[in-house]
C-alpha cells in the first residue's frame, strides 16, 4: 500500500485538477454566449465590408444590464434579445427580433420584466422567463401583456387597453371590495388585493377564479359571479396592475396618460362649467372655451391652468392643483369639445334634491363603492350562500325594518355582526358582517342606513 | 520505492501542480473581476441626431459629455472630465475654451490642454449611428480628437 | 557561492528530503507542519480505525473558510440586496454558482463528518484519560459547528432561510430564564429582520470562525501531547500495551518496572526535569513500528484531503444548492421546517415544547460534555465496554430517526405524511 501512495496522490490529483477544468469550463461557456455569437453573425451579414463584418464578428461577448433604480430591478434581457431595438431585426428569429411599438418604454428606461415579467437577473432562458418554482413573475402569455400597462398608468384611460377600464369598473361595481380590500377600504374576508399585480402574476390561474372561484381556490367561500369570459379577462387585467408599489420620479411623473376622456372628466370634476362656456352653451362668468383654444398656443393655455393671475392679474379664477398630465388632459379635451359635450355636461349635473333624496343617493353610491352589494346584492337581495348560519345563507335586507329600527342598523354597520350559527358542534359560517365604524365616517353610515330605509318593503297588510 | 520511480513521479507531479495552481489564480483573478456593473452604463444612447443644436455644446450632466454638433463635419462627443483631477469642466462659448473650476485648467475646443495642471487632453469618445436611428456613445472607446460621425 | 541556490536555501533550509534528517527537518522546522510529529506509529496512520473523520472534516473547514471568503467580495448582508446577489451568484459572477454550492455542501458534510467523527471518538474509547478535557473541547466545537451552520443558513434571506431561522430561534427562546434573552440578542429586534441578518452574518464570517480557529488549535494541540492520534492500543500485543505509559492507570509502578526511564524517549525537552512523564511515551523496542511522517503520513493525509476536495467538487458541479422565493414575512410556507439537523428537536418540540426544546437537548449537551467524566470504565477494548456502545448507538439511531422523520415524514401543518405521498395544491 505505501509503495503505491505517491501514486494513488498522484491519480487523485488530477482527478481534482479535471475537476476544476471542470468547473472552469462550465462558467466560462454560459448559453447567452452563444446566442450573442448567433447574433453577431446575423449582424455581420448585414455589413457592408470584411473589415467592418470582422469587427462585429470580434466583438465581446458581455452580459447587457438595464439598471433600474427607480423600478428597483436590474434587467439582463437584452444579453439574449439584441435586435429589441434595431429595425433591420424586424423578421429575425426570436430572440433576436426587432420590438416594434416601444415609443418612450426603451429598455435603457423601463428593462422589459416590468411590462413582461421574468426574472430579469437571470441569463439563462429558462430562469429569465421565469419558469421555474419560487418565482411567481414568469412571463406573461401574449395577449396579456397589456394589463401591465396597468401597473403605472392608473388614472383615466389608457389607449388600446380598454380591458383595464372595464375591470376597475366591475370591481367597483359588483362589490368586491365588500370582502377584499384594496388601498385601504374593504372587507377583510377575502384577501387583501392591493399588492395583487406583484405577488401573484398568473393569468390563467386569475381568469379560472373569476370564472368559478372553487375550481382553483377549493371551498372558497367567494361566490360565483357568473362572469362571462370577456369579464374574467377585464378582471384578470384588472388584477394584474394592482400594485402599491412606488416608482422612481422620473416614471411617477409621466405614469398618467394625457387622453381627452380623463381630460373631460377632470373638467366636470373641477366644475369648469360653473363658470366656462363651450360654443355658448354654459355659464358666462368667464371666457369661452372654443374660441380660446384656437387663439392661443397650448404653453400660453397651460400657463393660465397653473396660475391664472400671471395673465389676467385680478381674475376670479382659482388656481386649481394640477399636475403636468392632468393639465395636458384638460387642454387635450379643450381642443375638441363642442357644444354638445357642454349640453351633456349640464345635464348631468344633481338636479334640485332634496336633502334627504341627496343623503339617499350618496347612500347608494357608499353600498356600491365599499363593496356591500357584494354579500347583499346588487338589489339588496342577499341570497349567497352562507354555510351553517341560520338561514344558510346571507339575508334580504328589503325586510330589515320588520326586525330592526334604523338606529340598530347603524349599530350593526359600525360593529359589525357574526351571523348565529345553525349547529353550534359545526364550524363557524365564513361570512360576516365586518365592522365599519373605523373606513366608514357616521354620516356615511346615516347615508348608508337612510338608502336602505328608502327601499324597504312594506309588511304585507294582515 | 526505487528512485528513478520517484524522480519521474516527482516531476510528472510537478508539472500538474503548476498546472493547476496556474487555472487557479487565472480562475480567482476572473472571478474577482466583475461582470456586470452597479453604475450607469458606459455605452448608452443620448438620442437622434435632431435633438442636438448646432454651435455651443450641449452638456450632459448625468452622463458629463459634451455633444458637438457641426453642419460640415458632423458629431462629436468629449468628456467633461478633467484629466487633472476629476473635475466636471464648463465651456465658455466666447472663447471656444472648457475651462476648469478646480485648479484652473483650460482646454481648447478640441480638447488640448492650454494652460494649467492637467497632463492629458480631454477625452473623445467613440459616438456611431444605432440601428433606430439614436447616437450611441461608448465611454470605453477613447478617439483622436479629429473624429466626426457624419450624419 | 552559487548565489541562486543560496537564496533558495535561505527560504528552504533543511536537508534533502532523501535524508532521514532532512525528512525529520520537514516536520519540526517547518511552522505549518510541526504540529505532527517527526515520526507516528504505523497503527495511527490506520484507515479502518479513525477513517481520517478528523481531518477530512478540518479539511472542509478549509474549504468553507476559501469558498466563503470568496462569496463575501460579491455578498451584502442586507435585505433585500442579499437575495439579489444570490441570484447574482448564480447568474452573472464566475464560477459563483460553483462556489456557492460549494460552500453549501461542504457544511452540510462538515456537520455529518464532526457528528461521525464524535461517534467514531466514542467507539475507540479515545476519550479516556488523559484526552477527557480533549473530548470536551470536541463537543464544544461540534456545537460551534452546528452554530456556523445555523447562522450561515440565514445569508441567502429566502423563504427556507428566513422560516428556518424563525422556527429555529423560537426553539432557542424556550431555554428558562435566558432563552427570550439570548433570542433577543441574537436577533437584534423581535422579529428576524435587517438586524438579525447582519448580526448572523458577523457572527458567521468572523466571531465563529475565530473562535473554532482557537479551538481547533487546542483539540489538536491536545492530540499530540495526549500521545498522539488515535490506535487501537488493545489489538497490540499484550507485552507491548503493558509497556505503554499512562498516567492515572492502575498501578503504575509495575508498568514503569517494565520500562527504564533511560531508555524512553522525550521529545525536544531542553531541561532536565524529575518526575514521570506527563505523556504517552514511546519504548524504545517499539521504534521499529514507527515511519516517518514524511511520506507515510503526509500522503495519506494528502489523499484525504485529495478526496475531500475532489467529493464536494463532483457535487458542487452537478447539485444545485437550493434558492426559493424571497424572505417574506408575511407568508408562512406550510410546513416550516427548521435545518435539517435541528429537525430532530422539532420533531421533539412539535409534542412538548419545554421537554423536546429545553430538557432534552440540554441533558444531551450535558451528558456528551460529561462522557469521559462519568466514564469509570479504563478500558478502551469494545469487548470491554458493551453497555457504553450500545448506549450510544441507541443515541445516534434515535436522533437519525428523528431526524429522518422530520425532515420526510412531516408535512403540511406538521401532519405526519409518507413522503411518496403527493400533497395537492400545499403551498
Amino acid at each position: 500500500m505505501d509503495r503505491k501512495l505517491p501514486q494513488f496522490f498522484f491519480a487523485l490529483s488530477l482527478i481534482v485538477l479535471a475537476l476544476m477544468l471542470g468547473a472552469v469550463w462550465q462558467a466560462a461557456s454560459p448559453t447567452w454566449k452563444t446566442y450573442q455569437q448567433e447574433f453577431h453573425r446575423l449582424e455581420a451579414a448585414g455589413e457592408p465590408n470584411a473589415a467592418a463584418k470582422s469587427d462585429v464578428l470580434n466583438a465581446d461577448l458581455v452580459i447587457k444590464q438595464d439598471l433600474l433604480p427607480g423600478l428597483q430591478r436590474v434587467d439582463r434581457c437584452t444579453t439574449c434579445h439584441l435586435g429589441t431595438e434595431d429595425p433591420t431585426m424586424k423578421n429575425a428569429a426570436q430572440p433576436f427580433t426587432f420590438h416594434a411599438n416601444l415609443g418612450p418604454h426603451v429598455p435603457a428606461k423601463f428593462g422589459c420584466t416590468v411590462c413582461h415579467g421574468g426574472q430579469g437577473l437571470a441569463t439563462d432562458k429558462q430562469n429569465a422567463h421565469g419558469m421555474v418554482p419560487f418565482w411567481q413573475e414568469p412571463l406573461l402569455p401574449k395577449d396579456y401583456i397589456r394589463a401591465s400597462c396597468g401597473l403605472c398608468h392608473k388614472e383615466g384611460e389608457v389607449p388600446g387597453v380598454p380591458e383595464l377600464t372595464e375591470g376597475r369598473r366591475l370591481f367597483e361595481t359588483q362589490g368586491c371590495r365588500g370582502c377584499h380590500k384594496l388601498n385601504g377600504v374593504g372587507g377583510t374576508i377575502g384577501p387583501d388585493l392591493t399588492e395583487e399585480g406583484a405577488i401573484r402574476r398568473f393569468p390563467e390561474w386569475l381568469e379560472k377564479h373569476f370564472l368559478d372561484p372553487n375550481t382553483v381556490s377549493r371551498n372558497s367561500p367567494m361566490p360565483n359571479f357568473h362572469f362571462t369570459k370577456a369579464q374574467a379577462r377585464a378582471l384578470t387585467f384588472y388584477m394584474l396592475s394592482l400594485t402599491s408599489q412606488q416608482m422612481g420620479s422620473y416614471y411617477s411623473s409621466v405614469r398618467l396618460i394625457p387622453s381627452a376622456g380623463y381630460g373631460r372628466q377632470l373638467f366636470v370634476e373641477k366644475n369648469c362649467i360653473a363658470c366656462h362656456s363651450i360654443g355658448g352653451v354654459g355659464a358666462k362668468g368667464g371666457p369661452d372655451l372654443l374660441g380660446l383654444a384656437k387663439q392661443h398656443s397650448s404653453g400660453w393655455l397651460d400657463e393660465q391652468l397653473v396660475n391664472p393671475q400671471t395673465i389676467y392679474p385680478g381674475s376670479i379664477m382659482p388656481a386649481y392643483d394640477l399636475d403636468t398630465n392632468s393639465r395636458k388632459a384638460i387642454l387635450i379635451f379643450m381642443a375638441s369639445a363642442t357644444a354638445e359635450d357642454a349640453q351633456a355636461i349640464l345635464s348631468q349635473r344633481t338636479k334640485a334634491l332634496t336633502p334627504r333624496d341627496a343623503a339617499i343617493e350618496a347612500g347608494k353610491q357608499s353600498f356600491a363603492r365599499f363593496g356591500c352589494v357584494g354579500c347583499h346584492g346588487l338589489e339588496l337581495q342577499g341570497g349567497v350562500p352562507n354555510p351553517n348560519s341560520q338561514g344558510g345563507e346571507v339575508p334580504s335586507l328589503l325586510h330589515a325594518s320588520d326586525d330592526y329600527t334604523e338606529e340598530e342598523v347603524i349599530k350593526i354597520i359600525q360593529n359589525g355582526k357574526v351571523p348565529p350559527v345553525e349547529n353550534a358542534k359545526g364550524p363557524a359560517a365564513p361570512l360576516y358582517m365586518p365592522s365599519w365604524k373605523t373606513v366608514l365616517t357616521d354620516e356615511d353610515i346615516h347615508r348608508i342606513a337612510d338608502y336602505l330605509w328608502s327601499l324597504q318593503k312594506k309588511k304585507e297588510g294582515w | 520505492m526505487k528512485r528513478r520511480s520517484i524522480v519521474s513521479w516527482g516531476s510528472a507531479g510537478l508539472v500538474a501542480l503548476c498546472s493547476g495552481i496556474g487555472v487557479s489564480l487565472a480562475a480567482v483573478l476572473r472571478f474577482l473581476t466583475p461582470s456586470v456593473f452597479y453604475e450607469p452604463p458606459q455605452d448608452f444612447k443620448i438620442g437622434s441626431p435632431a435633438d442636438f443644436s448646432y454651435g455651443p455644446p450641449t452638456f450632459l450632466s448625468d452622463e458629463k459629455i459634451f455633444v458637438f454638433r457641426d453642419r460640415e463635419k458632423g458629431i462629436a462627443v468629449a468628456s467633461g472630465v478633467c484629466t487633472h483631477l476629476g473635475c466636471t469642466v464648463a465651456y465658455f462659448q466666447s472663447d471656444e475654451e472648457f475651462h476648469c473650476p478646480c485648479h484652473g485648467s483650460v482646454f481648447s475646443a478640441d480638447g488640448k490642454v492650454v494652460h494649467g495642471p492637467a497632463p492629458r487632453p480631454l477625452e473623445w469618445f467613440e459616438v456611431t449611428l444605432a440601428r433606430d436611428g439614436q447616437l450611441r456613445v461608448d465611454k470605453d472607446h477613447i478617439v483622436p480628437a479629429s473624429y466626426r460621425l457624419m450624419v | 557561492m552559487n548565489p541562486i541556490r543560496d537564496a533558495w536555501q535561505s527560504v528552504f533550509r533543511r536537508d534533502p528530503l532523501s535524508t532521514d534528517k532532512g525528512k525529520s527537518e520537514l516536520v519540526f522546522l517547518n511552522v505549518w507542519l510541526h504540529i505532527h510529529p517527526a515520526k507516528v506509529k504505523k497503527e495511527n496512520l490506520k484507515v479502518k480505525h479513525t477513517f481520517y473523520l478528523g481531518f477530512i472534516t478540518f479539511f472542509l473547514f478549509i474549504i468553507l473558510v476559501t469558498t466563503g471568503v470568496a462569496l463575501m467580495f460579491y455578498y451584502r448582508p442586507h435585505p433585500p440586496q442579499a437575495y439579489q446577489d444570490m441570484k447574482d451568484l448564480q447568474f452573472v459572477v464566475y464560477l459563483g454558482n460553483f462556489l456557492r454550492n460549494m460552500h453549501r455542501w461542504s457544511a452540510h458534510g462538515m456537520v455529518i463528518c464532526v457528528f461521525l467523527h464524535m461517534c467514531r471518538v466514542f467507539y475507540t474509547g479515545s476519550y479516556k484519560r488523559p484526552r477527557q478535557f480533549n473530548w470536551v473541547i470536541g463537543v464544544v466545537l461540534f456545537l460551534l459547528t452546528l452554530g456556523l451552520s445555523f447562522t450561515g443558513y440565514l445569508l441567502p434571506w429566502d423563504q427556507l432561510a428566513f422560516w428556518a431561522i424563525t422556527v429555529g430561534t423560537n426553539i432557542g427562546s424556550y431555554a428558562p430564564l435566558v432563552g427570550g434573552r439570548i433570542r433577543e440578542l441574537l436577533l437584534g429586534g423581535h422579529t428576524v429582520g435587517e438586524a438579525a441578518l447582519l448580526r448572523f452574518y458577523v457572527l458567521h464570517v468572523a466571531v465563529l470562525p475565530v473562535v473554532v480557529t482557537l479551538l481547533t488549535m487546542v483539540h489538536f494541540w491536545r492530540v499530540r501531547k495526549d500521545g498522539g492520534l488515535s490506535r487501537p492500543v488493545w489489538k497490540l500485543k499484550e507485552e507491548k500495551s503493558a509497556q505503554l505509559v499512562t498516567i492515572g492507570a492502575p498501578e503504575p509502578v509495575a508498568v514503569m518496572a517494565a520500562a527504564p526511564a533511560s531508555k524512553d524517549k522525550t521529545y525536544g525537552l531542553m531541561e532536565v526535569v524529575t518526575g514521570k512523564p506527563i505523556f504517552e511515551t514511546v519504548g524504545v523496542e517499539e521504534e521499529e513500528d514507527t515511519v516517518f511522517s514524511y511520506p507515510y503520513a503526509f500522503f495519506r493525509e494528502g489523499i484525504a484531503l485529495l478526496v475531500t476536495v475532489a467529493s464536494v467538487m463532483a457535487v458542487s458541479l452537478f447539485w444545485k444548492a437550493p434558492l426559493e422565493e424571497m424572505a417574506n414575512p408575511a407568508k408562512t410556507p406550510n410546513p416550516a421546517k427548521a435545518p435539517w439537523y435541528f429537525l430532530g428537536l422539532q420533531e421533539l418540540v412539535s409534542h412538548s415544547a419545554f421537554l423536546g426544546g429545553v430538557v432534552v437537548p440540554g441533558l444531551i449537551v450535558l451528558v456528551l460534555l460529561a462522557i469521559p467524566y462519568i466514564d469509570p470504565n479504563p478500558s478502551r477494548r469494545p469487548a470491554d465496554r458493551k453497555w457504553a456502545i450500545r448506549a450510544f448507538t441507541l443515541f445516534v439511531v434515535v436522533n437519525i430517526v428523528l431526524i429522518v422523520i422530520g425532515t420526510m415524514f412531516r408535512g403540511p401543518g406538521w401532519a405526519l405524511v409518507p413522503p411518496w405521498v403527493h400533497i395537492v395544491g400545499a403551498e
